[in-house]
């Protein structure tokens, strides 16, 4: 099954004092870089630093990430 | 662009200019057969200087352009990067050896071997930082 993850980071940061990519990269122990290319889909994280960006945010993981299948024939 | 992009694009930059002309002129002007040779060893002894020299300037520089970015250790994607590009180097540096260490003894030898196994050695360490300049550029 093929699919893509998308992710709310940047609304998520938007809505928590319009936090940036480095404040929130320090708090996760990730670079200002890693977090761009997260948020812009290029890099998939660990499942280690998807709890810790959820945490951050305090909502559970399925509201930073989703899974969109694609079904093939 | 992170601290660990702008080293490895140091990194590639300090193999272009000192083993770039080193190889060129080791292709156009072959060193005679004769071992030690000192004027070639004196060649290369001075390529592997300056480019420690430019090592060190840049990676100062860089330190001090953005010291709290130069104390952050790797992250995970830095180190899956790294990981990446290890792996392809570590190909080219076994067929570069395979070539140096088993097939061209039976053909050649002196500084033809050495200056061989060099470029391999070289060649390696090109497609290490340039895989991960390209994983950096492609924020893969």
């Amino acid at each position: 099954m093929q699919g893509s993850i998308s992710n709310n980071i940047r609304a998520l940061r938007f809505h928590h004092g319009e936090m940036s990519q480095a404040q929130l990269g320090q708090r996760i122990g990730l670079t200002r870089q890693t977090v761009a290319a997260i948020e812009a889909g290029k890099y998939s994280p660990s499942l280690e630093a998807a709890f810790r960006i959820a945490q951050v945010f305090g909502v559970p993981l399925t509201e930073v990430f989703q899974w969109q299948a694609v079904e093939s024939d | 662009m992170s601290h660990r992009e702008k080293t490895a694009w140091l990194s590639l930059i300090a193999l272009a200019v000192t083993f770039g002309p080193y190889f060129a002129m080791v292709a156009i002007n072959p060193p005679d057969g004769s071992l030690p040779n000192l004027r070639q060893l004196g060649l290369y002894a001075v390529v592997a200087i300056v480019q420690l020299l430019i090592l060190g300037a840049g990676h100062l520089y860089l330190r001090r352009a953005s010291p709290e970015e130069a104390r952050m250790p790797a992250d995970e994607r830095d180190r899956a990067i790294s990981q990446r590009a290890t792996t392809w180097a570590y190909y080219v540096l076994i067929a570069g050896m395979i070539v140096v260490g088993c097939i061209m003894p039976f053909t050649t030898g002196g500084w033809t071997l050495v200056n061989t196994a060099l470029a391999m050695i070289t060649a390696s360490q090109v497609v290490h930082y340039g895989i991960a300049v390209l994983n950096y550029r492609r924020q893969a």
